[in-house]
């Protein structure tokens, strides 16, 4: 019974209820957190973005700077012993490759001397690499260094590149020291601590567009070749005309030119230097932008799987909050809207919930009831019985109205109902059900001290939208007819229709 | 109502955590096959020393050639010479098994043609370290730990390639005022040998080309599929009709730009690839096309890398530890001297 009363109480209100439910506003709240979320990650991943372009840019530069600055120092180094050499004006050849064959301080794998007829003093091997590779050609353009492309070292097995250096001799003379180095030398050069693991140095050859790894994550890689229009590939498509326009550039010879790309979801900041001792060749540094920002990716995880713990507690907070809350109004509707004693609505509420069920325009009919002489069972017996009189009447219309209507204490003994009708005959049969209803039931009270009861009631009856067509019109109908059944004696029910004159339908 | 709000919330904070996933990067493909294990070339003694070789591709002629030299060295120079290998030219963990297996077998010696010259290097480093003589045959690994390497040098094979191509063009009467293009197709670009042979040529074309002379920066690049790579090479002709002169760094493109070239009847096409497949020496011998191979002397780099480690077993360290065992390039002209017949044949 208290869960019927339970569901009625909350029937009654929704009716009484119009507006957005929790639950929408929670969406509608939801929607505004993840979409500001959303917003706050992608603000956040711009900034990391354009943070790791500009810093990945600026380390790229100074790598790359950094790297022809070394490769300068190397060639000056070269120069160095080939201006000491000069100024020994040694009148033999053979003395000046065995000075440089002996040099066991040296950090090159291998130095000799071309003289002024082009004559190599080195060994077999490595003078066959001279006609394979056609160093004499790189050696020529020593003013007053020169280095080779990188090419694979017979002795060595591994890629190397030469030095050349103008070297004076015997007053007038003039040839070329050479000095060979590994090409992981330059790896050596390149080295950061910092950030080792990420950057990748190449030197690049304008014309060709060749490169070839000297420095990076995989020591293995150091020497690999390639060519950058074949590994343009693998750049996203949005990247390639950027990456395409690049390269334009650098065949046209332009220094110092920085690119920003992506390969699959890696951003990489890539810059070029022109080397100056080596004709045609650049240096490359490349930077995942993304090694720059591990920290900061980190730390943004770390704010989002905050936020998504802080929400699902808050949301927790709040739906228990709510269900609380719930709990309480409904006790405080419940008593703002019914009517403390028999449960029923109280006028106030009936008013506004019997506007709304008119308002749908389906015929219905509105019945007043009220208990023939309850003042005098209330003086006689007192106001418990009177009471038990009241709520068991409720309970009878609950039983025999609620299912399609709403049923309202009015005051005192007077109860009305609004109940939806098909036809007048249905409804005065539930009209004569009540009456028979209330005369079967006993009043335990009552019976306990051998008392015995007869009560009645009488009602008045008027069709929405025949008789009125508004509420209050309605109701006064009613009224009236109420009214013309106590002005007749009493225990029972007429119709406003079926009022006899003009006089009595006033 | 409720349910559906959890639903939703779980949604959301799903997409919520799934939106902070980092990127992760992968290792190197491998195209897993099933391997070949070792079997002896030739009769086993057992006072002979063991020489394990592990080859790319088994099943191809390119690599019996290899073993046969292997076998030859192995007879002519009294030693066991057992061979496994791979059956895709990128399984290096199928040769890192095998590594394994030469490893446990005690050698005296291992020969290897690295599938990866990058992800073999730190298991050739370790050879190395157990005081067992490597040789590399035909592909250089990046690591020092290596005592001897017989191989094509392949920035210079791709150099001769340039070289012949533009000889070729010259001899069809192109001169350094013609606006001409050649174009470019790679078998992979994954490979160290494919890379080098690009940009060998494209090295001695930069340096040697007249300026007028270019080559098409659209590489193309057939993935190691045949039917692929014609259909990227007729739409490439579509689209560039001016194009005179088709190169290819290995026998994958090669037999492409062979039966492609031939298919359509481009005779105002010069060809130059690798390697000796049907197509290209049906082409090569046609008087009406000029097309030109570039042959490796596999042989010599098996037989040599035998006798090599069986030197360093005995202590004696090789004057130089890469050894380019060169290349013929082959046209219609030289295809008939005894020299090329013999390269040829030994293809």
């Amino acid at each position: 019974m208290a869960n019927t009363d339970h569901k009625r109480f909350k029937d009654d209100i929704n009716l009484l209820k119009s507006g957005r439910s929790f639950y929408l506003t929670l969406i509608i709240c939801l929607v505004v957190f993840f979409g500001a979320t959303g917003l706050l990650i992608t603000a956040f991943n711009r900034l990391i973005t354009r943070h790791d372009e500009q810093l990945s840019a600026e380390i790229s530069t100074i790598m790359a700077e950094k790297m022809n600055s070394s490769i300068k120092f190397m060639t000056e180094s070269v120069n160095s012993t080939a201006v000491l050499l000069s100024s020994r004006n040694f009148d033999n050849p053979e003395q000046i490759y065995d000075i440089l064959k002996n040099n066991t301080n040296a950090d090159y794998l291998s130095a000799g001397f071309i003289d002024q007829s082009g004559k190599k003093y080195a060994s077999d091997e490595e003078a066959k690499e001279f006609a394979k590779w056609d160093l004499m050609q790189t050696a020529a353009l020593a003013n007053p260094v020169s280095i080779s492309a990188p090419y694979r070292s017979s002795v060595y097995g591994q890629p190397v590149i030469t030095l050349f250096a103008v070297l004076r001799y015997a007053d007038t003379r003039h040839g070329y020291m050479f000095t060979t180095y590994k090409l992981n030398e330059l790896q050596k050069i390149a080295v950061t601590e910092s950030l080792d693991n990420d950057v990748e140095i190449w030197l690049m050859n304008a014309e060709s567009s060749n490169i070839i790894q000297c420095a990076g994550s995989d020591e293995h890689s150091i020497g690999s070749w390639a060519n950058a229009y074949l590994s343009m590939q693998d750049i996203n498509a949005d990247d390639i005309p950027v990456y395409s326009d690049w390269l334009t550039r650098i065949r046209h010879l332009e220094d110092n030119i920085g690119i920003s790309y992506s390969v699959g979801d890696t951003m990489y900041s890539q810059h070029c230097s022109r080397i100056e001792s080596m004709p045609g060749w650049y240096v490359v540094v490349r930077i995942p932008g993304n090694a720059l920002s591990a920290t900061m990716h980190t730390f943004r995880n770390y704010v989002l799987y905050f936020l998504a713990v802080l929400l699902t507690v808050v949301i927790v907070l709040i739906a228990n909050m709510y269900r609380l809350s719930k709990r309480d109004n409904e006790i405080l509707e419940a008593l703002s809207t019914h009517d403390p004693l028999t449960g029923v609505l109280n006028r106030r509420a009936f008013d506004i919930a019997a506007a709304k069920w008119i308002a749908r325009g389906k015929d219905c009919a509105l019945i007043f009831f009220d208990l023939d002489y309850f003042k005098q069972v209330n003086d006689k017996y007192g106001h418990n019985i009177g009471d038990g009189f009241l709520t068991k009447f409720s309970d009878v219309l609950k039983k025999n109205f609620s299912e399609n209507g709403i049923i309202s204490r009015f005051g005192g003994d007077e109860f009305v109902v609004l109940t939806d009708m098909s036809g007048t005959d249905e409804v005065s049969a539930l009209i004569k059900k009540t009456a028979d209803d209330l005369w079967s039931f006993s009043l335990p009270e009552a019976d306990k001290e051998g008392r015995e009861f007869s009560i009645s009631f009488s009602s008045g009856a008027a069709r929405f939208p025949y008789d009125a067509d508004d509420l209050s019109l309605l109701k006064k109908r009613a009224d009236t007819a109420l009214y013309e059944v106590k002005e007749r004696g009493r225990n029972g029910y007429l119709w406003y229709m079926d009022l006899s004159g003009p006089q009595e339908r006033q | 109502m409720k349910k559906y709000c959890f639903i939703l919330l779980t949604i959301c904070l799903t997409l919520l955590f799934s939106g902070c996933s980092a990127p992760s990067g992968g290792a190197s493909e491998s195209a897993a096959s099933p391997i070949s294990h070792f079997e002896p070339l030739g009769t086993v003694s057992e006072n002979n020393k063991n020489i394990y070789v592990i080859l790319k591709v088994m099943d191809s002629s390119y690599w019996q050639v290899i073993m046969e030299g292997c076998k030859a060295a192995g007879e002519d120079l009294s030693c066991n010479v057992y061979c496994g290998g791979t059956n895709n030219e990128t399984d290096w963990q199928g040769q890192r098994v095998l590594i394994e297996e030469a490893l446990a077998a005690k050698p005296d010696a291992i020969l290897l043609s690295p599938d990866d010259s990058v992800e073999l290097s730190s298991d050739i480093d370790r050879i190395h370290e157990l005081g067992i003589p490597v040789a590399l045959i035909d592909t250089a690994a990046n690591t020092e730990s290596f005592d001897i390497c017989y191989m094509t040098d392949n920035l210079y094979a791709g150099q001769n390639a340039a070289k012949e191509m533009l000889g070729r063009l010259r001899d069809a009467g192109y001169s350094d005022y013609d606006d001409i293009s050649v174009g470019i197709m790679v078998g992979t670009a994954k490979s160290q040998t494919i890379n080098e042979r690009l940009a060998g040529f494209y090295q001695y074309w930069s340096n040697n080309a007249p300026g007028k002379w270019s080559i098409i920066s659209d590489i193309m690049n057939c993935n190691g599929n045949i039917d692929e790579g014609d259909a990227l090479l007729n739409d490439f002709l579509a689209k560039h009709p001016e194009v005179v002169g088709l190169y290819a760094t290995n026998n994958g493109p090669t037999r492409v730009l062979a039966r492609v070239v031939k298919g359509a009847g481009r005779k105002d096409i010069t060809v130059v690839g690798f390697d000796l497949s049907d197509e290209i020496d049906d082409l090569v011998k046609d008087p009406d096309y000029r097309a030109s191979t570039i042959l490796q002397r596999q042989y010599d780099m098996g037989y040599l890398a035998v006798g090599s480690v069986l030197d360093i077993m005995q202590g004696i360290t090789p004057p130089v530890r890469f050894i380019d065992t060169g290349v013929v390039t082959v046209n219609e002209e030289n295809m008939s001297s005894p020299e090329v017949r013999e390269v040829i044949d030994m293809n």
